[in-house]
């Protein structure tokens, strides 16, 4: 990793000094941030309008007011990092992929994805993209 | 209390405790007394989905995080357990291999640590038993000797599973597991939700779903919030129990004691009681896990019907444990691990590569300045499990020659594998253990000390079925 890269990384400090005050103070929301970077991420994918926007919300809210994140996905954004970089980016975009309709429609590109409310296996009917339920035993060929 | 003497008197409500009053009863006479002391409450897997839920419930307050019950010196490693009824029922996840029958000897076998005082065969019939009544789900074929079938059909392969089933035969299977593969009497069907410590389908085995009814049998009288704090003994016999109930202190005569809270408690209870066996609390531990990711090129690795689809034993038993520690892979079907580059989101399989480690007194326990705290010191690592991971390392490239591997991603190792071992150890003699092969102590023969506890070595398996079994190994055995 680029020795600028990883300072940024390294902690909000390091990454506030990086980035010019102006840029900072001046730049929308750091939940914006957020959302672009998902929709960035999952160019290939048609999701419904407004469904990254209600999950960003709610990932915020289920993770707390947690400033060391936002401020990343602002670096991040900035920066053009990618989420190898970043557990926090990684989460980001895990957690809404896995929130969605995508895994149940079987990641079929073609199909919208709707968000379907913060992942929880508590809350949610289908949580786990890998299972028997969306891939039955007979459909999984024989070696 | 009802009586002021009890035929038997049982510390916790956990899988020992529960297992060993099972066969007890179903050998004591009708009019038998035996008192269940639990320190925590009937906290019921419904009202913990509620919390999960993000819904109130009044049970909240029976919480009791393992951090606040032991005083943990080393923070790195961490050791979560239940206190409740049912003990760590509560929190386990389901996984329910046999020992190998090489665990059972490692001395004889390999020239390592030592040899249990019972063997394999000794368990057989108790593994049987304890599986029947946990409706394990299994394979028909296993790498360990097994005489019965399976209550319950094997769990889902994915490809990758299959794959290597197909190459490796009985050293790939199903894992057996006690989250159920189909609806029983008490439990539902595991949906693969892959949350098994609060399980939201109700389909792991806990003492609570178990319809063992133990705690119902007329003859047992169950009390909560009760906590052992000694034992008092005279010329080598345990004579009361001392335990805290209500803000007051009891004290109740016993003609048999068995401590069946974990091994931090049990061993707590013992040297608060006088026992000066050199070896109580020492060389405990647990095995070591750690992650393993393997990026599949054009192959996903979907269809699994359960958190642990499968075991592998490729790298379990063999000359190779005279140098370094045996693995047992675990197949997760861990939805976290999902990549995220396009059309590659399934292309993974994530292995949990568990390692025994080997009992060593410089990791122990002890009292604090709490009566009814443990202090638990574990300071190391055998180099024995550590060289185990240097050579999964470079074994796995080439047991997984069979699948298309993109790449293998090792990760640290992780904090806990939520076991915890040893401290009472089984032996011949009280020189080398704590307890017998019956799990009565060396000095205080109308004591038991059920549980993990008494594991000679710590192999690579998961303990719960071998120490379920065991409890009714020692209660058939002695009464």
């Amino acid at each position: 990793m680029e020795r600028r890269k990883f300072l940024v990384l390294a902690g909000v400090g390091a990454g506030m000094c990086l980035l010019s005050p102006a840029v900072y103070f001046i730049a929308p929301d750091t939940k914006e941030f957020a959302v672009k970077l998902i929709l960035k991420e999952f160019y290939y994918l048609k999701i419904a309008p407004g469904n990254v926007e209600r999950y960003v919300d709610d990932f915020i809210e289920s993770n707390g007011n947690d400033l060391v994140s936002r401020l990343k996905w602002k670096t991040t954004y900035y920066l053009k990092l990618s989420y190898h970089q970043s557990d926090r980016m990684r989460d980001l975009f895990r957690y809404f992929i896995l929130s969605t309709d995508f895994f149940i429609n079987k990641t079929d590109e073609t199909k919208e994805v709707h968000y379907l409310g913060m992942y929880s296996p508590y809350l949610n009917a289908v949580t786990n993209p890998y299972s028997f339920i969306i891939y039955p035993p007979e459909t999984i060929r024989d070696v | 209390m009802k009586h002021e003497h009890y035929d038997l008197v049982v510390a916790g409500t956990g899988f020992a405790s529960s297992f060993f009053l099972s066969k007890y009863l179903s050998k004591a006479k009708a009019d038998a007394k035996i008192l269940v002391l639990e320190k925590g409450h009937l906290y019921p897997m419904a009202e913990r989905l509620k919390i999960k839920r993000g819904e109130a419930s009044a049970y909240q307050e029976y919480e009791r995080p393992w951090e606040n019950e032991i005083r943990n010196i080393n923070k790195e490693k961490e050791w979560p357990f239940s206190t409740a009824y049912g003990g760590s029922s509560n929190c386990w996840w389901g996984c329910t291999p046999r020992f190998m029958p090489n665990d059972f000897k490692m001395k004889t076998k390999y020239g390592i640590a030592d040899d249990w005082p019972i063997n394999y065969n000794d368990l057989e019939p108790y593994y049987s038993e304890a599986e029947e009544i946990m409706s394990v789900s299994g394979p028909e074929f296993t790498p360990f000797p097994k005489h019965t079938k399976y209550p319950l059909p094997a769990h889902a392969f994915t490809l990758v599973d299959k794959i290597l089933h197909k190459k490796y035969g009985n050293l790939y299977i199903s894992q057996p597991g006690a989250r159920a593969s189909r609806a029983t009497s008490h439990r539902n069907a595991c949906m693969a939700f892959s949350s098994c410590e609060t399980c939201p389908m109700d389909a792991k085995f806990t003492i609570e779903n178990s319809g063992m009814g133990v705690y119902n049998d007329k003859r047992v009288e169950l009390s909560y919030g009760a906590e052992v704090l000694h034992l008092e003994t005279a010329n080598d016999v345990v004579q009361k129990v001392i335990f805290s109930h209500g803000g007051r202190k009891h004290a109740i005569k016993a003609e048999v004691v068995a401590l069946g809270t974990n091994p931090f408690f049990n061993t707590n209870i013992l040297l608060r009681s006088g026992d000066n066996n050199a070896l109580t609390g020492k060389g405990f531990g647990e095995q070591l896990g750690m992650q393993v990711h393997i990026y599949l090129d054009n192959m996903t690795n979907a269809g699994g019907s359960t958190w642990v689809n499968a075991n592998g034993y490729m790298l379990y038993d063999g000359e190779h444990r005279k140098q370094h520690a045996a693995c047992l892979i675990e197949a997760n079907n861990a939805p976290f691990d999902i990549r995220l580059e396009r059309g590659k989101h399934l292309n993974v399989a994530s292995f949990r590569c568990v390692f025994e480690d080997l009992p060593n007194n410089k990791n122990y326990i002890t009292t604090s300045a709490d009566n009814l705290v443990p202090e638990v010191h574990f300071k190391e690592r055998s180099s024995y499990a550590l060289d185990g991971i240097e050579n999964m390392k470079k074994q796995l490239p080439s047991i997984l020659s069979c699948l298309p591997v993109e790449k293998l991603i090792f990760f640290d190792p992780a904090p806990h594998e939520g076991h915890i071992l040893g401290g009472t150890r089984m032996s011949t003699s009280r020189h080398n253990g704590v307890v017998d092969k019956h799990l009565i102590h060396h000095q205080y023969r109308n004591l038991f000390v059920l549980g993990a506890g008494a594991f000679t070595t710590f192999g690579p398996s998961n303990p719960t079925l071998t120490l379920s079994a065991l409890s009714l190994f020692a209660a058939d055995k002695s009464f």
